[in-house]
């Protein structure tokens, strides 16, 4: 039972990358690193980009408060580390100071990201990166900060079939997350095997790419939900 | 790819009379102990005559286009000698020398040149780098500097076996051979593909699906085409033991994200395995210690295990390792005990199922209740007595696993060096620890699944009815 999950507007997704790379990008920002893995199955925040104070503070109350404020650029691939992400904004105020703070640090952005703020306790991450031998290979595994200390992640090569995603999900030690866990229902799985299944998907149709981070992935009220990623391109300067 | 291992006619270019030449002593294996019935050469610089075979100085002057050409000279000659091949006609050729792609810009460089001439006549290229190949059936081995006079080498040869092997390097190549003399199974054909620049793994995967081989044992340094190994792994009805060195990350230093951060070539290699039903093995001794699994024993269809055993302890060892291994311990239904209780001698009836001193019989009679049992998949016979009659009821144990299609790994445990002595002879899978016992049934489940997996068989009908019933065992035991 293999169900290939079509990769939406596959010439969109084409067009944004040959785009970004024409323009020198080595990454894309996070907005656009999201239509891309929206096209591929993965759900994402509810996010707009915004490009001034009012429009900031008009767009973080249509997407209902609280709301996570973040500069936008190809070139901040981490963003957190320098003061890039300010988090839970409970009204207009909050986030017209944030809008402020983001600009005033002088750093070159393509326009300022409202998010709806996911609240979940449960982070995982998916990843697409290209093995020399065996090509575009798909990972999953816990996310957050601590994702790189815990190292609790599993591969297949890509394309995956549903049975590979279920395997890859189950393979975890700390595959209990998955479960019902402390008040929180069950990780529904059948989203988690489509974006699996969707980024291998992605990681065959588009060598334009050649890494995937979509950490953290939160799950809210079962959903995992990708809060951020990042849309690494292969640079042709061979 | 046949003509690799049972070529008609042979130039062995390199091979002299110079002290220590490498070429002659492919030529003297060939006449001497294998009593090749083929035409051989031996091409070197002053066209001398090697071991009674005819010599000649240049390719082209060989009366007719051998089918196989064996190269063992300096790297920077491989290039020239190639060409005369192409010109000649030959169109297999096996590289034996080394200092090519492992051995820098030069090595390189020669390499391309040889690739494209292979390319453009259709030369099919095994090596360079390695020892070439061998055949039990057809009494054809090309690999220099083997000592062909030892007893056991011959051995290899006299009772053609069922697993064949690709080996990336020479030395593990004579390695997993020579373990093998003391072992059940033997072997059909050993191929050592060196630097694979043409003829890979994944090549000879699929020419071993149209032979005798049963089990296919791959030794790997590394990996040159992933999803060509996938491809032809996916395809293949024989299981292939895969054992690969190099756990070492690679290629995460230029990573920009985290996830190209943690994939290493290792863990890739892993989910590949999977995903294609590769079995990699945990150690080089595997590659020769579980092929007997699949080639003496029905496969293990499911994971429920009893156990039989003269003592409580190894009985427990097991028990552990059976779990580690994802297997199970079956719960013996009490119809099944109701039946070891009649059969005597037993202290106890539930799994492990243990038993003292007793007649051949009553072992035969316990074994045959236990494989009978619908809830019981496959059996593990921890043996620690050992007297003349064992071989017989070994061999009837094993007449009684084919008639119940199910698997017994068989361990003797205080007597492995008897048992050593004669199971080759007498062909019968004993492993030689219960590690190895518990691991060859894994293993042989988890291929079971794989051809599930690939819809090469399908699931009997019975055996969700066949867990059922285990489970009524259960409760009926719980009440009673």
């Amino acid at each position: 039972m293999i169900t290939t999950v079509v990769l939406k507007k596959e010439k969109e997704v084409r067009t944004l990358l040959l785009k970004a790379i024409e323009r020198g990008q080595q990454a894309l920002s996070e907005y656009e690193s999201k239509l891309v893995v929206a096209a591929a199955g993965v759900p994402i925040t509810q996010e707009v980009l915004v490009h001034s104070r009012q429009e900031a503070m008009d767009q973080a109350a249509v997407i209902g408060f609280p709301v996570v404020i973040k500069g936008s650029s190809p070139a901040l691939t981490h963003k957190t580390e320098i003061g890039m992400v300010l988090v839970n904004l409970k009204n207009r105020e909050d986030a017209a100071q944030a809008y402020d703070e983001l600009m005033g640090k002088g750093i070159d952005l393509d326009g300022v990201l409202i998010q709806k703020m996911v609240k979940g306790n449960r982070e995982f991450v998916i990843g697409l990166t290209r093995d020399p031998q065996f090509g575009p290979c798909v990972m999953f595994g816990i996310g957050g900060i601590f994702t790189e200390a815990m190292k609790d992640v599993s591969f297949r090569v890509a394309p995956l079939t549903e049975e590979d995603a279920q395997e890859m999900i189950s393979e975890i030690k700390a595959g209990k997350l998955l479960d019902a866990f402390r008040g929180e229902g069950a990780v529904n799985r059948e989203v988690l095997v489509r974006a699996l299944v969707g980024i291998g998907n992605l990681g065959m149709a588009c060598d334009e790419i050649a890494e995937i981070d979509i950490n953290p992935l939160i799950v809210t009220e079962g959903l995992p939900v990708a809060v951020d990623a990042l849309v690494i391109l292969k640079t042709h300067k061979t | 790819m046949e003509m690799f291992f049972d070529p008609k006619s042979i130039v062995v270019i390199g091979a002299s009379n110079a002290p220590f030449n490498l070429g002659a002593t492919i030529c003297t294996m060939l006449k001497d102990y294998l009593q090749y019935t083929g035409d051989v050469y031996a091409l070197n610089l002053k066209g001398e005559a090697v071991n009674g075979y005819p010599g000649y100085s240049s390719i082209l002057d060989i009366p007719k286009t051998p089918d196989l050409a064996v190269i063992i000279v300096a790297a920077r000659n491989v290039p020239g000698i190639i060409k005369d091949c192409a010109v000649k006609g030959i169109k297999r050729i096996i590289i034996e020398t080394a200092g090519f792609s492992e051995g820098g810009e030069d090595g390189k460089a020669m390499q391309q040149e040889i690739d494209n001439i292979a390319r453009v006549n259709g030369i099919r290229i095994m090596g360079p780098n390695c020892l070439g190949t061998l055949s039990t059936r057809k009494k054809f081995c090309c690999f220099y500097g083997v000592n062909p006079s030892l007893v056991e080498m011959s051995q290899i040869f006299e009772v053609p076996g069922n697993i064949s092997y690709i080996i990336q390097s020479g030395g593990v190549a004579v390695l997993v051979m020579e373990s093998l003399y003391y072992d059940v199974v033997g072997v059909n054909k050993v191929v050592s593909i060196g630097n694979k620049c043409d003829v890979d793994e994944a090549d000879l995967i699929d020419y071993f699906q149209k032979d005798e081989t049963e089990v296919i044992g791959i030794y790997l340094e590394n990996v040159a085409n992933g999803r060509k190994l996938m491809d032809a792994a996916k395809k293949s009805r024989k299981p292939i033991l895969i054992y690969k060195v190099g756990k070492t990350p690679e290629g995460a230093m230029a990573a920009m994200s985290h996830t190209a951060g943690m994939a290493n070539n290792d863990s890739i290699f892993d989910s590949a395995c999977k995903q294609a039903g590769i079995i990699r093995l945990q150690s080089i001794d595997e590659l020769h210690s579980l092929p007997k699994i699949f080639t003496e024993m029905p496969l293990l269809k499911g994971k429920r295990i009893a156990m039989f055993t003269n003592s409580g302890a190894f009985g427990s060892i097991a028990a552990d390792l059976l779990v580690e291994a994802g297997l199970q311990m079956v719960h013996l239904s009490s119809q099944t005990q109701e039946k070891l209780k009649k059969a005597g001698k037993a202290f106890n009836i539930k799994n492990p199922v243990d038993i003292g001193p007793a007649p051949p019989q009553t072992y035969l009679d316990i074994f045959e209740i236990l494989l009978a049992a619908d809830e019981v998949d496959g059996l593990l016979p921890l043996l620690s007595v050992w007297q003349p009659f064992v071989i017989d009821t070994l061999l009837e144990l094993m007449k009684i696993c084919k008639r119940y299609d199910k698997p017994a790994a068989i361990y003797t445990a205080n007597a492995i060096a008897k048992s050593i002595a004669i199971r080759a002879k007498h062909r019968i899978p004993i492993f030689e620890t219960s590690e190895q016992a518990v691991r060859a049934l894994s293993v042989s489940h988890a291929y079971y699944e794989s051809l599930l997996k690939r819809n090469f068989i399908s699931a009997p009908a019975s055996s969700a009815a066949s867990g059922l019933e285990n489970n009524i065992g259960a409760w009926a035991e719980a009440a009673s």
